[in-house]
């Protein structure tokens, strides 16, 4: 399929200095920081639209977001990457696509790893849905402790998955030397990749803070204002 | 001048099925003396409810066709739509949501939040109607207005806040605690019309005081003054704390609650004072208009009478006087004998009876101003249309419609039955939109369309009721469609030569897939290689060629017909040999196209208690359903699959067993989807049995 190997060659994650097209080693934890409103949700569901194309199924757990709210996210993006190419394909496509996506939310209050497990194995078990990767959005960092992300990390290890996190930093709150706000540093290595987006003016960088392979090459990349979509500078 | 639509009130009853509106609005009407005896809703006494004027309705005790009514309450002048509480009628819901300024949303305060509730909810949403909620049923065993508040505020995400709390519960549910005025209301009489105010009974005093001070404190931020008057500790005025749950009411961020038990002829009239004093007026809410004469640029309407009119017809009956349309005025006043343009057409039309309804009775009067709701007679139009005054261009956004998912054979038992069966027919199908019918040509049979099994069940029995038409139904069968995915190319020639004129026409060009259109003609021949005046006869071959696929016989969509040559005899050429060359030219084509199947696909959504929620999810996949996701709702979980049409009959009683009766679910038309290869197969070979019966 045209669209397909077209938008997978245009993989702009694999600029950012990263070696491996997944990013993340099975059972690894990766995260997005960024202040309320940067776009690390858009920046998630671009990398899960494109683990999805690799046939990678994706479990979306959202602690913000109502199912609906988050489906608008992948269907915004995937219709933005997908805008020149001819509609019945890819709506065909993204057909095709949903098959590898699973939506789950929880409240805040209500998230803990055991249920999050308990209702993981209810799809694995019945052979419905067994995710490679997981995004999880909206964990607040600064209030539940390190053990959760432990709790969390033995489960991915368990299922061979890796984990992609949000973490929402706090403009009152200056970065340390190396990027990292203090509220994340007592998890902060438990993490194998951290990118950052930083507004700077109209336009939103990214930058690799850990994980990028030495010997690649890097860009610098944006998140394109208008459409959340990731381009080179 | 501007009119003083303060008194006027537009409200709609919704809820899920069976949490008693129809009888609440019966109470209400009751009270406020529009009828002059309670009648039951499953009618025991032989009368049934008011506002169900349909036998069916009185029957099953559910309300289908949303009745209109008016009534006066305290000086306030209040217009009723009850709406229909089932999802396959939820085109009714939209209808009358789309043309109301408020909404009482009825709970059930021992069901709670249920899937239906969910969806009407989301309707609101989407028109943004401010609602106030009453919990019924609070003399029921296993009565909890409490956690239904709760549930408000989990599952629907309402700021919901108690505005009484009840004496006694269940079978000894007294009356409430107005937690306003801090009085107790009690409800005497038989039917518990005279309303008795007394002191708040000394055990509630302490439970009231706490739920006054959450009702103070979600009103007060929207109040600066009655901040002020807590900072400073002074009392409280009834008015003052109205006006604050009014003004967050009505941008939706507060839903004041209410509570009692229609049937037992309590709360419903301080749920009365509660739509006077808290739902908006007509001129409070923003409604916007197009202006067709400037690209659709939106009008923000004033609700002034004096203005020119714009009105929405936004229902249609054939009664026995002839078409009743139901309005709702926007902007003007619509007359007796004043003259009106129907936007869609351009009709002009002059009114006739102008009437306000009372379920089915009516009531003439001399005109409707901006902000009502009533009906006309006499006047032919589509269910969605815009009425203005002439020289005015504007629409009211129009009303989605689904198209029918499901369809059933229908055969008349006689020749009686057949004449009442198609007068039947042409007035359902006037009135809903949803409802479709036609003639199968091959078997001869009446089809009919709809969105669900009883939406065409209740339709069937409407005609065996109010027309005499005995019919025998076949098995309800899923609306598959076909379309193709990939190009191919023809070039035919239509040629007879068998006595007197010839027949002769070539058509060359091709076909293609569309996603967006059912069906694009263009024509891109030069030269002349079919005269033009042929052209419109090609168009029409084609798209006659539309209507059935040649293989599998279902309806054809999504196919964009390029013509580029042609030849012609300048004898034996005609319109029908040029249409026949297209069918041929179609048929010719369409196979090597790889034509596939699609089948409806449906939203559905599994409300069900937490354990169950792996084997609902298993469910959902036996049937080929795909889970988009599963939302946590503490002891309950939201289940949101799509799933296809065809494997969903029988579900509810599946997933009844699977649930031990505790999941609910809610079924609505989302798309059509390319059918895998096996289940293409299967169609295949029912195809050819059912060709092979009807031989």
């Amino acid at each position: 399929m045209m669209i397909k190997k077209e938008i997978l060659e245009r993989n702009p994650l694999l600029k950012l200095g990263f070696k491996n097209e997944y990013i993340l080693p099975d059972g690894g934890f990766g995260a997005v920081l960024a202040h309320a409103g940067v776009g690390k949700t858009a920046l998630l569901v671009q990398m899960a639209l494109h683990a999805m194309m690799h046939e990678q199924p994706v479990l979306h757990v959202s602690l913000n977001d109502a199912v609906s709210k988050v489906d608008v996210w992948y269907r915004e993006l995937f219709s933005d990457m997908a805008s020149r190419y001819d509609t019945a394909e890819t709506t065909e496509y993204w057909e095709t696509l949903l098959n590898y996506r699973f939506i789950m939310t929880f409240r805040v209050e209500g998230f803990s790893v055991p249920k999050l497990e308990e209702r993981l194995s209810d799809l694995m078990q019945q052979n419905i849905f067994k995710p490679n990767v997981v995004i999880l959005d909206g964990l607040k960092f600064d209030e539940s402790g390190r053990g959760l992300l432990i709790e969390l990390r033995e489960m991915a290890q368990k299922y061979a998955m890796s984990i992609w996190f949000t973490v929402h930093t706090h403009r009152h709150e200056p970065p340390k030397e190396d990027g990292l706000p203090l509220s994340f540093l007592h998890v902060a290595d438990l993490f194998d990749v951290l990118v950052q987006l930083a507004a700077r003016g109209p336009e939103v960088c990214i930058k690799a803070l850990r994980g990028q392979s030495p010997d690649a090459g890097a860009d610098e990349l944006l998140l394109d204002p208008a459409t959340m979509l990731i381009k080179k500078r | 001048m501007k009119f003083d639509d303060q008194k006027i009130r537009n409200i709609g009853i919704s809820a899920h099925i069976d949490s008693g509106k129809t009888t609440l609005s019966e109470r209400i009407l009751y009270y406020t003396k529009r009828i002059h005896a309670i009648h039951d809703v499953k009618g025991k006494d032989g009368v049934g409810a008011t506002m169900d004027s349909m036998d069916l309705e009185k029957e099953r005790g559910i309300t289908i066709a949303s009745a209109a009514t008016y009534c006066e309450w305290k000086g306030y002048e209040i217009n009723i739509i009850d709406t229909p509480g089932h999802v396959d009628f939820t085109i009714e819901v939209e209808r009358s949501l789309r043309v109301l300024d408020g909404a009482i949303l009825v709970l059930c305060s021992v069901g709670g939040v249920q899937s239906q509730s969910i969806t009407v909810d989301q309707q609101m949403k989407r028109y943004k109607v401010p609602c106030i909620a009453f919990i019924n049923k609070c003399d029921r065993s296993g009565a909890n207005p409490f956690r239904v508040i709760e549930q408000l505020r989990t599952k629907l995400g309402h700021n919901a806040v108690a505005m009484q709390i009840p004496i006694g519960l269940e079978n000894e549910l007294q009356g409430v605690v107005d937690l306003v005025t801090m009085k107790a209301v009690y409800f005497d009489g038989d039917s518990g019309e005279t309303v008795r105010v007394e002191e708040v009974p000394a055990g509630l005093l302490a439970q009231a005081r706490a739920k006054r001070e959450e009702l103070i404190d979600a009103a007060s931020l929207f109040s600066d003054e009655l901040t002020d008057a807590i900072l400073e500790e002074k009392d409280i005025a009834p008015e003052l704390l109205y006006a604050a749950v009014r003004k967050g009411a009505l941008k939706r961020e507060i839903t004041p609650v209410y509570m009692g038990s229609a049937y037992k002829n309590k709360g419903v009239q301080p749920l009365l004072d509660g739509v006077t004093y808290l739902l908006p007026t007509p001129s409070e809410v923003e409604n916007i208009a197009l202006n067709m004469d400037r690209n659709e640029e939106p009008v923000v309407l004033t609700c002034d009478p004096a203005k020119p009119i714009i009105a929405l017809a936004f229902k249609l009956e054939d009664g026995q006087y002839g078409q009743l349309t139901y309005i709702r005025v926007y902007e003007g006043t619509v007359e007796k004998g004043s003259t009106i343009v129907n936007v869609r057409n351009g009709r002009k039309v002059k009114v006739g009876r102008v009437v306000r309804m009372h379920a089915d009775q009516m009531e003439d009067v001399d005109a409707l101003k901006a902000g009502y709701i009533g009906a006309l007679f006499g006047i032919e139009c589509a269910s969605g249309d815009t009425f203005v005054s002439p020289g005015l261009n504007m629409t009211m956004t129009s009303m989605y419609v689904p198209k029918p998912v499901i369809s059933l054979a229908i055969v008349p038992k006689d020749n009686k039955s057949q004449m009442a069966m198609s007068k039947a027919l042409n007035r359902f199908s006037k009135e809903d939109p949803t409802f479709k019918t036609h003639v199968d040509p091959e078997t001869n049979e009446t089809i009919i369309e709809g969105m669900g099994e009883l939406h065409l069940d209740i339709y069937v029995e409407r005609m065996k009721r109010e027309y005499n038409a005995e019919v025998t139904t076949g098995n309800p069968r899923v609306a598959y469609r076909e379309t193709i995915t990939q190009r191919a190319d023809f070039n035919y020639t239509h040629k007879k030569q068998t006595g007197g004129a010839g027949q002769f026409g070539r058509i060359a060009g091709h076909i293609e897939p569309i996603s967006d259109e059912e069906f694009v003609f263009e024509n891109q021949i030069f030269g002349g290689a079919i005269p033009t005046q042929y052209i419109p006869a090609c168009e029409k071959g084609f798209r006659e060629s539309m209507a059935k696929g040649p293989k599998l016989e279902f309806p054809i969509t999504g196919v964009k017909v390029v013509i580029n040559d042609g030849a012609s005899h300048a004898v034996d050429s005609s319109d029908m040999a040029f249409q026949a060359a297209a069918r041929g030219a179609f048929r010719d084509a369409y196979l090597r196209a790889k034509p596939v199947i699609h089948e409806p696909i449906m939203k559905v959504v599994v409300e069900t208690p937490t354990e169950f929620q792996g084997s609902v999810m298993g469910l959902l996949n036996q049937r080929r359903g795909m889970i988009i996701g599963s939302q946590d709702e503490g002891v309950m979980c939201v289940i949101e699959a799509q799933v296809p049409l065809a494997e969903m009959f029988g579900f509810s009683t599946v997933l009844r067993s699977a649930t031990q009766g505790k999941a609910q679910f809610t079924m609505e038309f989302a798309l059509y989807r390319q059918v895998p290869q096996s289940i293409a197969e299967r169609i295949a070979l029912e195809v050819a049995h059912n060709k092979k019966t009807a031989a």
